[in-house]
C-alpha cells in the first residue's frame, strides 16, 4: 500500500468537490433536511414539548443513519465519479491497487462524513435541544459499525456497477432506502410485520440502532448487541469484498472497459 | 531482458476471436508499431498488455513483472495515453497531473510537470481547467501524464487521430527526443503510415488478431512488393478474410 497514492486519490475527489458545489448537496442539505423532518415529527409525537423515547429515538437515529449514508454514498459515488468522467481507464493502466484506491476515496468520504454527522448533530442540538454527544462513549463502537456497513455496502453497488454498468448506479441512492426500514433506525424490530423480522435480524444495523436505542434510554451500552452486531459487519464486509473482487475479476475477463473509454 | 513480453494471448468474445495467439516482445529503447485493419485486435491486444482486460490464454511480463500479480510494480514502469482517452473531469492540467505523477510514485511533482509540459511546448496550459481543452491539447496533456514519470516503456493507442499536422509533428518530436534521450521504449498504435515510418524501426501488422508481420517498415513493403507502408497496410487489410495459422510471422531473424 502506498500512502502517496492513497493521498493522490483523496486530493483528486477533493478537486471535483471544491469545483462542483452541487455534490455538497449531500453533505448539507440532506443533513438539515432529515433532522428538521425527523425532529419536528419527534416533537410532534412527544405532545409538542420534545423528549421522551421516541423523540430521542428519531432524532439519535436519523443522526447515526448518516454515518451509514454519508460513508456508503461517499465511496460508491467517488467510484461512480470516475465512470462520470471516464476516467477509469486512466486509473486502470496505473500502479494504483484496488484497496489504494478504495482507501484514498474512504479517506475523502471520512471527510465528508465528519461534515454531515456534525451538521445533523449541531442542528438537532440547536433546534431541538438534543444533545446526541450525551450517550457518550458508548457511540464510539455504534458508529464504528455503522461506517463498516457503510463501506460494505458501498463495495456492493461498486461490484454491480462493474457487472451492470453505469445503469445501474441507481442502487448508490436507493439501496439505503431498502435497508433503512429493516434497520429499525428508529423503532424496535417488533414494530416491523413478522415476515420481515429475519431479516432485519439479519442486519448488523439492526443491533447497532437498538444498542443506541438502550443507550437513549440510560442503559449501559448492551455489548451482547454489539458483538452480534460487530459479527454481522465483518460477515458482510468479507462478503462484500469477495463480491467486489469477483465483479472486477469479471470486468476484466469480458473487457467491459470498453463501456468506459 | 526486454520491457516487454507477451506470449500466446487470446481472446474471445462470445463466439468472436478477437486476439488468436498474440505473441509480442519489445526491448529497451526500441520503437514498435502496432498496425492492422479496424478490429485486426490492436487494442485488445494493448488492454491485455496492460492488464486491463484479462486474457483467455497467454502471458504477459512487463519489466520483468509478469501480470496480474506483478500489476502495480509493472505499470509504475508503464506510460500510455490514446487519442480516444479523456482527462479527468473539474480538474486544472497541473493539479491532473501532479495527481497521476503522485500515482506514478513522484514526491516532488511541478519541477517535472514543467519540465514535460514544456517538451510538449504546452507551458502555458498548467493553470487552464482540463474541460477547456481542445482535443488536440488534450491529447497533448494526455501525453505528458504518460510520459511524466519517465517510464521504461510508452504505450501509445493511436495518439495522432485527432491532431492537426503541426501538433502531430510536435507529438512525434517530443516522442523521439524521449526515446532517444532517456532510452525509453515505444508502442504505438496509428492509421498514419507516414507516421509509423517515420517514428518506428520496427512493424507488427496485426489481422484477425493474428500476427501477420513483423519486421522493419521498409522490409515489409519490399516482402509484399509495394512501395511504402501504406500500400503494404492497404494489401494487408485486404486479407484479412483469409486467416493465417496463428504464429507464423514474416519477422526476419
Amino acid at each position: 500500500m502506498s500512502w502517496l497514492r492513497i493521498r493522490a486519490v483523496a486530493r483528486r475527489h477533493f478537486y471535483v468537490l471544491k469545483r462542483s458545489p452541487h455534490r455538497l448537496f449531500d453533505v448539507t442539505v440532506w443533513p438539515l433536511v432529515d433532522v428538521l423532518l425527523f425532529g419536528s415529527i419527534g416533537v410532534f409525537v412527544s405532545g409538542g414539548a420534545g423528549g421522551g423515547p421516541a423523540f430521542a429515538y428519531l432524532l439519535g437515529g436519523i443522526i447515526l443513519w448518516h454515518v451509514v449514508y454519508q460513508s456508503q454514498i461517499a465511496l460508491s459515488t467517488g467510484f461512480l465519479e470516475e465512470t462520470w468522467s471516464r476516467n477509469l481507464l486512466n486509473l486502470m493502466v496505473s500502479p494504483l491497487t484496488e484497496a489504494e484506491y478504495a482507501c484514498g476515496v474512504a479517506l475523502f468520504g471520512m471527510m465528508k462524513l465528519v461534515m454531515g454527522v456534525t451538521l445533523t448533530a449541531l442542528l438537532a442540538l440547536i433546534a431541538y435541544a438534543f444533545n446526541v454527544l450525551e450517550a457518550g462513549l458508548a457511540l464510539v463502537p455504534i458508529i464504528a459499525i455503522l461506517l463498516i456497513v457503510g463501506w460494505a455496502i458501498a463495495l456492493f453497488v461498486i461490484g454491480v456497477v462493474f457487472r451492470f454498468g453505469s445503469g445501474a448506479e441507481a442502487l448508490a441512492w436507493g439501496i439505503l432506502f431498502a435497508v433503512m426500514p429493516l434497520s429499525g433506525v428508529f423503532y424496535p424490530i417488533d414494530a416491523l410485520p413478522e415476515v420481515l423480522r429475519p431479516i432485519s435480524m439479519a442486519l448488523p444495523t439492526t443491533h447497532a440502532f437498538s444498542a443506541l436505542r438502550a443507550v437513549l434510554d440510560g442503559n449501559a451500552l448492551p455489548w451482547s448487541e454489539i458483538g452480534i452486531a460487530a459479527l454481522s459487519a465483518a460477515a458482510l464486509s468479507a462478503g462484500a469484498l469477495v463480491f467486489v473482487a469477483r465483479m472486477m475479476a469479471l470486468f476484466r475477463r469480458r473487457g467491459y472497459i470498453s463501456r468506459y473509454s | 531482458m526486454p520491457v516487454l513480453e507477451a506470449h500466446g494471448l487470446v481472446k474471445r468474445y462470445a463466439s468472436t476471436v478477437a486476439v488468436a495467439g498474440v505473441s509480442l516482445s519489445v526491448e529497451p529503447a526500441e520503437r514498435v508499431a502496432l498496425l492492422g485493419p479496424n478490429g485486426a485486435g490492436k487494442t485488445t491486444t494493448l488492454m491485455m498488455l496492460l492488464g486491463v482486460i484479462t486474457p483467455d490464454d497467454g502471458w504477459v511480463e512487463v519489466c520483468g513483472h509478469r501480470l496480474p500479480n506483478g500489476r502495480s510494480q509493472a505499470l509504475a514502469q508503464v506510460g500510455f495515453s490514446a487519442g480516444y482517452m479523456p482527462l479527468a473531469e473539474r480538474l486544472k492540467v497541473h493539479e491532473f497531473l501532479r495527481t497521476y505523477g503522485e500515482l506514478y510514485g513522484l514526491r516532488e511533482t511541478s519541477g517535472r510537470i514543467k519540465e514535460s509540459l514544456d517538451r510538449f511546448r504546452i507551458g502555458h496550459l498548467a493553470d487552464t481547467m482540463c474541460t477547456q481543452l481542445s482535443s488536440g491539447q488534450r491529447t497533448l496533456v494526455g501525453m505528458v501524464k504518460a510520459t511524466l514519470h519517465e517510464p521504461r516503456l510508452l504505450v501509445l493507442d493511436e495518439p495522432t487521430t485527432s491532431l492537426d499536422p503541426e501538433v502531430a509533428q510536435r507529438v512525434r518530436t517530443g516522442l523521439q527526443d524521449l526515446c532517444r534521450e532517456q532510452g525509453t521504449a515505444l508502442l504505438i498504435t496509428s492509421h498514419n503510415m507516414v507516421e509509423i515510418e517515420r517514428l518506428c524501426e520496427r512493424v507488427v501488422f496485426l489481422s484477425a488478431g493474428r500476427v501477420v508481420a513483423d519486421d522493419e517498415p521498409g522490409a515489409i513493403a519490399a516482402r509484399y512488393g509495394h512501395q511504402d507502408l501504406e500500400e503494404t497496410f492497404l494489401f494487408l487489410a485486404s486479407q484479412s478474410g483469409s486467416e493465417p495459422a496463428p504464429q507464423e510471422t514474416d519477422r526476419m531473424p
